[in-house]
């Protein structure tokens, strides 16, 4: 396994104690007592929440990440008259809130669901600035003005649901249940997705597509973003660097013009090792030209050998210098940033100095999370020595290459971070906005006329950019190059698991389109952060990814602190060493964040104290500390978007956490947050069982079902599964049921079922399954349902659709009218559902075509104001509904509202409880979906001696191709289940910790109860009354009924609408279209031979046409309806015409065709 | 065919009859008759169920196809079943299934207007004829402290309201299972065991024991004072064959011989109080006879190709 940054901690899993020493350290090691850890993760979820890390992040971005965005760009400055100014002080988010028409109203989510509204806050500014009028100006100050409005996360610190109970939210119209995490837009829930994202600020050392190795950073500092390469070519070393025009700068010309002139400096930097200095060789020959003689390799190679043999022989190195002369003449920095100069492209930089230029880039873009204080180039240049250093080690050294699939090499970009860029990008956009209208202002201003900073900052940008990027999905921020599509989707809520699955996506960085297999496969390092089960299926597989039930993704943390708190623990300040010093060979490089702080020479000490510290708490819990051996490097990490995970400290072999604890947890004096305190849990990014603990193991695992995610978590068993079923299974838990009417709670569970609350929130029911073949109509994985099963509600579901209309308001003061209905006219019939207020009541049946609004409209919508309309004056414009015809509707609810622009809206729902009938689809929870192939009414189901009667029945083909063994242990779990009366579990991996039962105990209990312990039943045949010869496998197994039900899908038509360009029938159900006779259909009609069928399909019954063509020029004529004969266009006379029949469609080809000066001719013979 | 008569005289042995609960031997007879007893009992025997609902006023939580649907379920006594009419074929109201010969119309009326939810349950469905009402599962000899209070139909909050007229009409669980009145109906092959003494006298003490602890179900029983194995309870084999499994592992196929006897069978009969258990049987004897009947009546007929189709012509020699 590679080990690497964030898998801090973890130093010596890897290697096993070798088995002749095992026995004696294992009498030697103290007693262990398991300890039931599994009471910690109630308490994890209870403190952390289901989808805080979309929580914390918001919460994060709004409390801080907020106020240094606005720090940051805290003047508008005129650029007419720079002492007119505005500063910004303080920023805040205010209360979600709407204001219409001048008055303040507090929002709550559920208005806004109801009425298409945004939930949103105000957020207000506290500024100061210059105002005044006739050239004198007062500097004031104004608090709490309002710059635009900010969509806020539901359960957030800034919405209204936090910290409430569950009263509370019930009076509030939330389901107590509900996570939040997601944002409400105009109405419909958002979900932004979390973002997988390469780490910035982070050597990266991979291969290109010619196999040339790169050294990229990608730097992301509060000014700019910028993406850094270094590459070996050819064996010389370039820089890429985007601002360039020429792809690639020679390394040595770089390093020069940031003041390194001299090369035994940069060769020193790379350390005394003389291969790293035998390939930087071809790099320096760059810069001297080729003419030169051998004398001069030979001398540096004599330099080499003599630097590395530790005799410093300066006048040598003098010598060969000196006779060096650069290829492309550069030796100073001077020359160095003249040359560069000439390549800089396009870049806006605030100087304009000519030098100041390409040390702007320098200082800004090349590897701009090196911070530079003045001109000082040193810590850059470094910095690339670091590069350079990786890349041979990589040359040397294959292993040395970074895996960019590796999870530590990954930040999660979470919605705080992705509205706060957001929100820098617009932010910085209104004060561009507003310093042009300063501008504007001032240079038309007319003496007399106030000037007032503070009213020009009232602007939509920032109100509408988020509220259309949420919407939209669609992250356009140019200011950091970034056009992401599909970045927020519509909640799933078809049910409670698929939303909370929702929340813990991930979101690649690549298009999915790409065929790799790399960031396709499971990461090793996934383990316990990345659920390896839930994956969708098709071409986003193993790209989209979910988290783990015990992930967190952490925020940002200060650096300031953990900069001298490392100087403290002794660690020497990079200033102060030469590259001598910096790689010498006992000292490691201290890295935080990607930045060298220095070295230290004691690193494993040093790592350890820093380890101590935060175990106490004195560092925030989320610091991660690992000590690189290869690299000679200790990493820091304290940055945002690290995936980590809470394990339980194992100290010299002996688990931390005791039973006394867990006792204290059990009885509430203890929360999870005290654990952490006491330094007994530590969240890390990496042994399992107490009983496998060894001395050299640092970290216990608290449940090894954790490593699931919250959907993978519903299956029981799932470790018996072949593992692609449970994926099957996740990708079918979105595509759940509107709404069960008889929900239970699945007899087999697991812990985290509970965890989740799913038990509260069931979305199937537990049906008695007998596995067996019966009637033929469930081959192909089809089952047969009892009908008496039916009747008493197994599958009933009910499915609620929208229906929407508005009172609208025109232009000429008119607007719609809702009318009482007529109940004597030709209408009334339609119109029965209608109350007298012309709105459908609740609880009415609807039929298709009934009209649940009568509405009318004005004739006249446009021209002057109207006043005193007539009757007369409206059109009827009344909704009707189309529901498909047999389907028995109910109005169940009604709600008026009134949208942005004050119309008055309703919004009805309409709910339908449909039966399952044939066709409807089924599932386990083992990825085994089937359709209903029939309904068989009970007498005619099997039986046995006790009266049992199954609900359904599966084949038993279903089973050994799939090796679902999951299912069968669901199944006699879920019958030793009922015959007991306890829930039994099936927790992933569950079965050593006692949190899965056993076959055997289940088994045990089967046969207590007077089964068989197989699970498999005496069965007689309903429809004969004799014994069938096999016995059957029979018990309960959970089923869920999916979306797909054939009353959604059921087409057929006779004749209907057309496309209107090419008269064709039109396509799809949605637009009553026909079904189309394809190609390969036409083939098998021409294979018959059946010509007139075929002549019939595709042209009498889609779309035929008759056209009149001239014999003479074959060209299409039209028909003259006053001379009654057909004309030619072309030849002016109607004498050669003939009739005939075309599908309109070949029509409008010839036509398409001579608009494109192509003519096409009909040749006409007899027949 | 003719000549020789296939008829048979099945006796009918009750052995233990509650209410709701039902246990008796047929013997003599087969599987097909066994079989039809059950099918009709659980298919064609009728009962009364509601089967509409009309509601006035609705505030509850659950909407009106679910309560409606809950109402359905509600077992009804149905003693009268037998005698009434389908409303279907009701003369005296044209079918439309609302008068006193085909239909019985109950009442709810239920608003809570306490802090404390209310329970709606079938004691609270109202109706004029008392031969017709919800089964009352209540044990009568247990204390009427008034805490089971029937099926519950729904659970109100303070201010919500139910209000509905429903009205029950007699049907046959071939329609919907509502209409059905067993709620369990099985029968078993009487098994007939015969240990054979011999090969069981060559076992040792533990290896007895541990055959007769082979059975899930306790058939045989292990005498520590004669050490003898004999059979306790033949009913309680389930013919898992565990023990014949048992015999052949040790080495001593043919220990035990278990047949299941052809004509007789044990029937469980559960009702679920719409009729008594034993009623349940009769009605279910009675309607078979008049299924066969209609089969006797039409054998020659033409009618009968028109009712039994294939089946007439069949009889008719055909």
């Amino acid at each position: 396994m590679p080990v690497h940054g964030d898998s801090s901690d973890r130093c010596n899993n890897d290697n096993t104690v070798p088995s002749s020493s095992i026995d004696k350290q294992f009498l030697a090691a103290p007693i262990k007592r398991a300890v039931d850890k599994y009471q910690l993760l109630p308490e994890f979820l209870k403190m952390r929440g289901l989808v805080k890390q979309h929580l914390d992040s918001f919460n994060y971005f709004v409390n801080t990440e907020i106020k240094k965005i606005v720090r940051a760009n805290n003047r508008i400055v005129s650029s007419i008259d720079p002492s007119i100014y505005l500063r910004f002080k303080d920023i805040r988010i205010g209360e979600p809130s709407v204001t219409v028409d001048g008055v303040t109203e507090n929002l709550v989510p559920q208005t806004c669901r109801l009425s298409d509204m945004t939930y949103a806050a105000p957020i207000k500014v506290d500024i100061e600035y210059i105002h005044g009028s006739h050239g004198h100006k007062i500097r004031s100050e104004k608090t709490d003005v309002f710059i635009g409005r900010m969509p806020i996360m539901l359960r957030s610190c800034r919405c209204v649901l936090y910290g409430k109970d569950e009263a509370e939210l019930a009076k509030l119209g939330e389901c107590p249940l509900d996570p939040g995490g997601y944002f409400i837009v105009k109405g419909t829930e958002k979900v932004l997705l979390i973002q997988e994202q390469l780490s910035k600020n982070r050597i990266i050392i991979d291969t290109d597509k010619k196999g040339n190795i790169n050294a990229s950073v990608t730097s992301s500092s509060e000014t700019i973003r910028s993406k850094t390469v270094i590459q070996m070519e050819k064996e010389k070393l370039y820089l890429k660097l985007n601002v360039f025009s020429t792809k690639k700068i020679p390394i040595m010309i770089a390093i020069k013009a940031m003041g390194m002139e001299s090369d035994q400096e940069v060769v020193q930097m790379l350390g005394r090792d003389p291969r790293y200095s035998a390939l930087l060789l071809p790099s320096l020959e760059n810069t001297m030209e080729f003419s030169t003689n051998r004398l001069v390799v030979k001398s540096f190679e004599m330099y080499v050998s003599i630097s590395s043999s530790f005799i410093p022989c300066t006048e040598l190195v003098i010598v060969c210098f000196n006779f060096k002369c650069a290829k492309e003449g550069i030796y100073t920095q001077e020359q160095a940033l003249e040359y560069l100069l000439s390549k800089v492209k396009n870049f806006n930089c605030p100087s304009s100095e000519k030098d100041g230029k390409v040390i702007a880039i320098f200082k800004d873009v090349f590897l701009a999370n090196v911070r530079v204080r003045g001109n000082n180039f040193r810590p850059k240049c470094m910095y690339v020595a670091v590069m350079i250093r990786r890349i041979m080690d990589a040359i040397l050294n294959k292993d040395a290459m970074d895996d960019k699939d590796y999870v530590g090499n990954k930040r999660l970009e979470l919605s705080g971070q992705l509205i706060s860029l957001l929100f820098e990008h617009l932010f910085k956009s209104m004060i561009t906005d507003v310093r042009r209208a300063v501008d504007h202002v001032l240079s038309h201003r007319s003496r007399s006329s106030r000037f007032d900073f503070s009213q020009l900052l009232v602007r939509p940008i920032i109100t509408d950019g988020l509220e259309r990027s949420l919407s939209t999905g669609n992250w356009d921020v140019k200011r950091f190059k970034m056009h992401r599509k599909g970045m927020t989707q519509v909640l799933a809520r078809l049910s409670f698991i698929g939303t909370l699955g929702h929340m813990t996506r991930i979101l690649p960085q690549f298009e999915k389109s790409r065929k790799v297999s790399g960031p396709r496969a499971l990461q090793p390092s996934q383990w316990g952060m990345l659920c390896p089960c839930d994956t969708p299926e098709g071409e986003a597989c193993g790209l989209v990814k979910n988290l783990a039930l015990m992930t967190h993704v952490t925020t940002d943390e200060e650096e300031g602190p953990l900069i001298t708190l490392c100087y403290a623990l002794g660690v020497e300040d990079l200033a102060f060493l030469s590259g001598e010093e910096l790689h010498a060979p006992d000292s490691f490089l201290v890295v935080l964040n990607g930045n060298i702080l220095g070295k230290h020479r004691r690193p494993q000490a040093f790592a350890s104290a820093i380890r101590t510290l935060r175990r106490t708490g004195k560092v925030g819990e989320f610091v991660s500390v690992f000590v690189n051996e290869k690299q000679r490097c200790v990493y820091i990490a304290s940055d945002g978007g690290r995936v980590c995970r809470p394990l339980v400290i194992v100290d010299k072999g002996v688990s931390k956490v005791k039973e006394h604890h867990m006792k204290e947890l059990a009885d509430g004096v203890r929360t999870f947050d005290d654990f952490l305190r006491e330094g007994l849990i530590e969240y890390l990014d990496i042994a399992l069982y107490e009983k496998d603990v060894e001395p050299e193991t640092t970290h216990l695992e608290i449940e090894p079902f954790t490593i699931l995610g919250v959907c993978a978590g519903l299956i029981p068993y799932p470790h018996h599964n072949q593992s692609p079923r449970n994926t099957y299974q996740l990708c079918r838990m979105d595509t759940l049921l509107y709404l069960l009417v008889y929900p239970q709670r699945p007899l087999l569970t697991t812990r985290t079922i509970e965890l989740v609350g799913y038990d509260k929130l069931g979305a199937g029911q537990n049906a008695t399954v007998a596995v067996m073949s019966y009637s033929g109509y469930d081959i192909e994985d089809a089952i047969v349902l009892n009908k008496a099963s039916l009747d008493r509600g197994f599958g009933r579901c009910i499915v609620m659709n929208r229906l929407s209309a508005i009172n609208q308001k025109y232009e000429n003061n008119t607007q719609d009218r809702i009318i009482r209905p007529d109940r004597e006219g030709s209408d009334a019939a339609r119109m029965q559902v209608l109350d007298d207020d012309g709105i459908a009541a609740p609880g009415e049946i609807i039929r298709p075509n009934d009209i649940y609004i009568n509405k009318q409209s004005p004739k006249v919508t446009k021209g002057p104001p109207r006043t005193r309309l007539t009757d007369s004056d409206y059109k009827p414009s009344y909704q009707t509904f189309k529901g498909a015809e047999g389907e028995l509707c109910v109005v169940d609810k009604v709600a008026l509202y009134s949208d942005k622009t004050n119309n008055l809206c309703i919004k009805f729902l309409i709910r339908h409880t449909r039966r399952p009938e044939v066709g409807d689809k089924f599932s386990s929870r083992h990825g085994q979906k089937g359709v209903c192939g029939t309904i068989v009414p009970q007498e005619d189901f099997p039986f046995t001696e006790r009266g049992i009667c199954p609900d359904l029945i599966m084949n038993p083909h279903g089973f050994p191709s799939r090796m679902t063994v999951g299912k069968m242990i669901e199944l006699i779990g879920g019958k030793a289940g009922v015959s007991c009366g306890r829930f039994h579990y099936g927790s992933a991996f569950g079965e050593p910790s006692g949190h899965a039962d056993k076959v055997e105990d289940i088994s045990k209990t089967l046969v207590e109860k007077g089964f068989s312990y197989n699970g498999k039943d005496f069965i007689y045949s309903g429809i004969t009354g004799c014994p069938l010869q096999a016995y059957i496998f029979m018990g309960p197994i959970y089923y869920q009924k999916l979306k797909h039900m054939v009353l959604d899908k059921m087409h057929a038509r006779g004749s209907g609408p057309r496309v209107m360009l090419t008269r064709q029938p039109t396509e799809g159900k949605a637009r009553n279209g026909g079904l189309r006779v394809g190609e390969m259909e036409r083939d098998c009609l021409i294979a018959h031979g059946a010509s007139m069928l075929i002549f019939e399909r595709l042209m009498v019954s889609s779309d035929p046409f008759e056209v009149q063509v001239c014999r003479v020029c074959g060209l299409l004529g039209y028909y003259n309806h006053k001379l009654k004969t057909g004309v030619c266009s072309s030849c002016k006379n109607g004498a050669n015409i003939s009739t005939m029949k075309l599908p309109y469609a070949c029509k409008l080809l010839i036509q398409e065709l001579q608009s494109m000066n192509i003519v096409p001719r009909l040749k006409l013979a007899e027949a | 065919m003719e000549g020789k008569s296939y008829q048979r005289f099945p006796k009918v042995k009750i052995r233990e009859m509650k209410d709701d609960f039902l246990k008796f031997e047929l013997r003599d007879t087969d599987a097909s008759m066994a079989n039809a007893l059950r099918r009709v009992m659980i298919a064609e025997v009728p009962t009364m169920a509601i089967d509409l609902v009309e509601i006035e006023v609705n505030s509850s939580v659950l909407n009106d196809e679910f309560i409606a649907h809950r109402l359905g379920l509600i077992p009804l006594t149905s003693d009268r079943a037998m005698s009434m009419r389908f409303s279907r074929d009701c003369d005296a109201c044209d079918g439309d299934g609302q008068c006193e010969f085909c239909s019985v119309e109950f009442h709810l009326r239920a608003k809570c207007i306490s802090d404390q939810t209310l329970d709606v349950t079938s004691k609270d469905l109202y109706t004029a004829d008392h031969t017709v009402v919800p089964v009352d599962f209540s044990d009568p000899a247990a204390d009427d402290s008034g805490d089971q209070r029937g099926i519950i139909i729904v659970k109100l909050r303070r201010g919500q309201e139910l209000r509905l007229r429903a009205i029950a009409r007699k049907g046959i669980g071939k329609d919907h299972a509502k209409w059905s009145p067993a709620a369990t109906v099985t029968f078993m092959y009487e098994p007939d065991i015969r240990i054979n003494e011999e090969l069981m006298e060559t076992l040792t003490p533990e290896e007895k024991r541990s055959w007769v602890e082979s059975s899930p179900t306790k058939v045989f029983e292990f005498d520590e004072d004669t050490q003898q194995v004999y059979v306790c309870d033949a009913e309680a084999y389930t013919y898992d064959d565990e023990v014949i499994k048992k015999a052949e592992a040790m080495g001593k196929p043919g220990l035990v011989d278990i047949t299941a006897k052809e004509d007789s069978f044990i029937f469980t009969v559960e009702s679920t109080g719409a009729i008594k258990a034993s009623q349940l049987v009769l009605n279910a004897i009675e309607i078979l006879k008049q299924k066969l009947d209609a089969v006797r009546l039409s054998e020659d007929t033409e009618e009968a190709d028109d009712q039994f189709g294939e089946l007439g012509a069949h009889m008719r020699g055909g």
